[in-house]
């Protein structure tokens, strides 16, 4: 009893000091077995986030609109490709004008690339001229394992019903040369086109490639 | 004597010291120059040092050779592959050659699997040579020197990932006619070459998809023998999930492999390709890459399944394979500590009714086979509702709930006492069944009861049987179920069919009376295993009230012996009966009003020297993440054969000392009480009962290999010996 006594108070206190420190490993995570993960003509998972102005946001109320995930994390060479070139800032521009609600998720952990405050997020989307409706803040990566996000950038276009229409890769050339833009096929671009003019996403998924999110 | 042997010594190492070292500085001069024609200068990023180099001195005009862009990674720092995987970029060089020389592709040596938790890279850590063919202009100038550069550009990664270029530049010493490889960098590109993947054009290998997974039948040569420790990586993607688990079975030479589509693959893929890492298939030893290309196919009809080589793989055997192993399985039970002593019952009613007619004995023991089956069944049954249910269920898990545990020691310890004599023998039969001519019943009880008992131990090749059987349909349960109870009828069915194996058999006489009392010991022996489980299970009070409650047994069923007999009057017999139940009901209760131990301890063994640290998945992953070799003891307090193979193999000092000069993670699943996440965990290994020992080598991304059922000191020895 005593002994059972001692172990449980010892791991009690290793895990309120782990809890304290920063954690340098990447921490193990585990998916629950009951896990279903987003999938092309299914109903795209509910979530609700909080933007960097405080502001909450849920999947359930932009029901009607079209809506783009785009995970972002402005460290990584691949996302700075897009920035630094406008062209992630010209897709949520054109978007934008067309009624659709482009949120840029930041599932990086507390004290790991691509994490800021929420004011130095605002400036850096001032600063490189972005235009997403909001971005949210997703320290504990819960949305980033509902969708299994696993690069960024990682991309998911969901219609006014829900519904799931494409998911996957920016573009088909996962490089961080800007030489590669000519070349490649912008398939979010092209998926929004087609889905909003009632034809089948001809490219519904593709390899998504960037960083790793930094959970 | 010893002086003038050692004169010659003082002279070799005295006289010419001088003249090595302007031999030895003459030696790296000479190197030098070859050394400075043979690379260009190596240029440091913070995180890469890269360098061209040639394997010769020089090169003939119009000669093909190799020139290797060789990347030292900062500690921690990884580059990648030609297909990175989940994520990153590979390394691009692109040439700026004199007139006439050209460039081809990057040959890669084979990556390792990096393991970013949820992605897999494939690239490489430490160090990396790739390789480009290049061919020198056929009007080079033999003597002159031939000036290549180079932009290269890779991602390095470590947790951030950072692109860097940078140019470097190769002299080419031209010669008149080829030489052969020396200088510095020469045995590398020889051991770098060893790491390009081969072909394998005289190869059958079949792609197919079955139910979300990529099924890979790869048949190599003769000259290549390969086992189970094989890894794909996909060369293009999206195809496969890099993260899942690959599992591979080989089958007589070849090896099937599933590997899971990934979820950004829509539609039916045209192509698999991509190389095969094969850990043990180099010629001397070693690892070796085979590189394919193949287009998927519909699925073999008839293709094998993957059979059981003899716990080595983790996929399940066939149907056939299954019955085979149940019933080796069945007849080797009839050994395990559990069920022997109910042996012993039942070979005492062999030796009574030896000299009776032999038809009789026949029936007997296809009564005792009946009964053993019927209990099997039952078994089958309740395990397959159990499963319906929804419930987290594998063999011998009625073992783990206490009140089953209390009320086999109740029935053990009154079958003990009977035997012992303190309840006269005929009376505590005439309970089971008939007396005489009708012991037919008491033959069919034997035969439950021997099952009953046996649920807790997994024999060899049991294991794997019915593991596979909770996978399948409710017909092939029961069919393994039935193998297996035939297994264990099998020897009795056998003396009883066969008269003459009879007389080997001592005639009855009052060595019977002696035999009968000693078959008690091993009874007893078993109830004070059963109250070891149940101290497991409920704490050492626990133990307290279940042994008062078998004392108050004893006294019940001695008072009912006593008085219980067949000249006592109706009314003393009554009273008996009356207070011998009483006794009995009451330690009955006592046991059965003990409550479960709120955590289940990690049943210890007593094995100094290994550290067990509680298994968890989570843990599991930790460790293989940190590099070190996993070992996964999957054991229950209740099984015998777990227990003994820890007191005897992991009590050896060898194994201990071998375990932490490997620096292994030794991690016990404790399945005494009910766990499901240890259930799943045996479910991912193919089997639904203990013991199961898994090892994992310190490379993160090597396949598990499964121990036998019955360790030894050598076994464990060779086992870890091999883990790198």
């Amino acid at each position: 009893m005593k002994r059972k006594l001692a172990v449980t108070s010892l791991l009690a206190l290793a895990l309120f000091v782990a809890g304290g420190c920063e954690l340098d490993e990447d921490s193990v995570y585990v998916r629950p077995a009951s896990y279903v993960a987003p999938a092309i003509g299914k109903a795209a998972p509910e979530f609700k986030a909080v933007d960097t102005y405080g502001k909450a946001h849920s999947l359930s109320q932009y029901r009607g609109k079209w809506v783009v995930l785009e995970w972002l994390n402005h460290g990584c060479p691949f996302v700075k490709k897009h920035y630094s070139n406008d062209v992630m800032q010209a897709l949520q521009k054109k978007y934008a004008a067309k009624g659709v609600v482009w949120l840029s998720i930041v599932s990086s952990a507390p004290g790991k690339q691509g994490h800021y405050s929420n004011d130095k997020a605002n400036d850096l989307t001032k600063e490189k001229g972005a235009a997403p409706h909001a971005v949210l803040v997703d320290e504990s990566g819960t949305v980033g394992r509902m969708y299994d996000a696993r690069t960024t950038p990682h991309m998911f276009v969901i219609n006014p019903q829900g519904t799931l229409v494409y998911m996957g890769g920016i573009d088909d050339k996962p490089s961080t040369r800007a030489s590669d833009f000519k070349d490649a096929r912008p398939h979010v671009d092209i998926a929004l086109q087609e889905a909003m003019a009632g034809k089948p996403v001809s490219v519904a998924t593709s390899q998504p490639y960037g960083c790793s999110v930094k959970y | 004597m010893k002086t003038p042997e050692r004169l010659p010594d003082l002279q070799i190492r005295s006289t010419p010291r001088h003249l090595r070292a302007v031999a030895a500085a003459a030696v790296l001069v000479v190197a030098s120059f070859a050394a400075s024609a043979a690379h260009g200068e190596a240029v440091s990023t913070p995180h890469v040092r890269a360098e061209l180099l040639l394997e010769k001195p020089s090169v003939a005009p119009g000669e093909s050779f190799d020139v290797a862009l060789r990347m030292r990674m900062k500690d921690g720092w990884h580059t990648y592959w030609k297909h990175p995987g989940d994520s990153g970029e590979p390394t691009d060089i692109s040439w700026n050659l004199p007139p006439g020389f050209t460039a081809g592709a990057i040959q890669w040596p084979y990556p390792q699997k990096i393991i970013l938790t949820p992605l897999t890279t494939y690239g490489y850590e430490g160090e990396v040579m790739l390789l480009v063919p290049f061919k020198a202009a056929s009007d080079a100038k033999p003597g002159t020197t031939a000036r290549v550069t180079a932009d290269a550009y890779w991602m390095v990664c470590e947790k951030v990932c950072i692109p860097e270029e940078v140019k470097l530049a190769l002299d080419v010493p031209i010669g008149a006619g080829p030489v052969a490889p020396s200088g510095p960098a020469a045995s590398a590109f020889a051991s770098t070459r060893a790491k390009l993947p081969m072909p394998t054009d005289d190869w059958k290998i079949a792609a197919s998809e079955q139910d979300g997974q990529f099924v890979l039948r790869i048949d190599p040569p003769q000259d290549v023998a390969l086992d189970g420790n094989v890894q794909f990586f996909a060369a293009s993607g999206p195809l496969i999930e890099y993260s899942a688990p690959q599992t591979t079975s080989v089958d007589g030479g070849v090896v099937t492999m599933r590997v899971k589509r990934s979820s950004y693959l829509t539609g039916a893929p045209k192509r698999i390709n991509g190389i095969l890492l094969a850990a043990n298939g180099a010629r001397g030893g070693g690892p070796a890459a085979f590189e394919f290309d193949v287009p998927f196919t519909a699925p073999a009809a008839g293709a094998a399944a993957p059979t059981d080589a003899a716990a080595t793989t983790a996929v399940p055997p066939t149907l056939l394979v299954a019955l085979a192993l149940a019933f080796a399985g069945g007849v080797i039970l009839n050994l395990m500590p559990c069920v022997f002593p109910v042996v012993s019952l039942k070979v005492l009613a062999f030796v009574q009714s030896a000299g009776d007619d032999p038809r009789r004995v026949r029936a007997h023991g296809l009564t005792f086979a009946a009964g053993v089956l019927v209990a099997c069944w039952a078994l089958a049954a309740l395990l397959l509702a159990l499963r319906a249910a929804g419930e987290e269920i594998g063999w011998g898990f009625q073992l783990q709930s206490p009140g089953f545990v209390a009320a086999m020691a109740f029935l053990l310890f009154g079958l003990g006492l009977s035997l012992a004599g303190v309840v006269e023998v005929g009376t505590a039969l005439t309970r089971l069944g008939g007396t005489g001519s009708s012991g037919y019943r008491a033959s069919f009880m034997n035969g439950v009861l021997a099952t009953v008992v046996a649920t807790p131990c997994t024999a060899p090749f049991m294991g794997a049987a019915l593991g596979y059987a909770m996978t399948q349909s409710a017909g092939t349960s029961m069919l393994i179920f039935t193998a297996l109870g035939a297994g264990m009828a099998a020897p009795y069915v056998a003396l009883s069919a066969w008269p003459a194996l009879l007389r080997f058999l001592p005639r009855p006489g009052q060595w019977m009376v002696r035999f009968r009392q000693l078959t008690a010991f091993p009874l007893f022996a078993t109830v004070a295993w059963l109250a070891w489980v149940f101290g497991h299970q409920t704490g050492i009070d626990g133990v307290l009230r279940l042994l008062l409650g078998l004392t108050l047994l004893a006294l019940g069923l001695w008072i009912w012996g006593q008085w219980v007999t067949l000249s006592a009057a109706e009314r003393t017999k009554w009273t008996a009966r009356t207070a011998g139940a009483g006794f009995i009901v009451a330690g009955l209760v006592l046991a059965a009003t003990s409550a479960p131990a709120a955590t289940a301890a990690p049943s210890s063994t007593p094995a100094e020297g290994i550290a067990w640290e509680v298994y968890s998945a989570e843990s599991v992953a930790g460790h293989r993440a940190a590099g070190r070799p996993v070992f996964i003891d999957f054991t229950a307090a209740w099984c015998l054969t777990c227990k003994v193979n820890e007191r005897i193999a992991f009590s050896s000092h060898e194994v201990q000392q071998l375990v932490k000069a490997r620096n292994m993670a030794m991690l016990k699943a404790d399945w005494t009480n009910k766990d499901p996440a240890i259930t799943r965990a045996l479910a991912g290994f193919g089997r639904s009962g203990v013991p199961l020992y898994v090892l994992y080598d310190a490379d993160p991304a090597a396949q598990p290999r499964l121990l036998p059922e019955i360790l030894s000191p050598g076994i464990l020895l060779n086992a870890f010996s091999e883990v790198k």
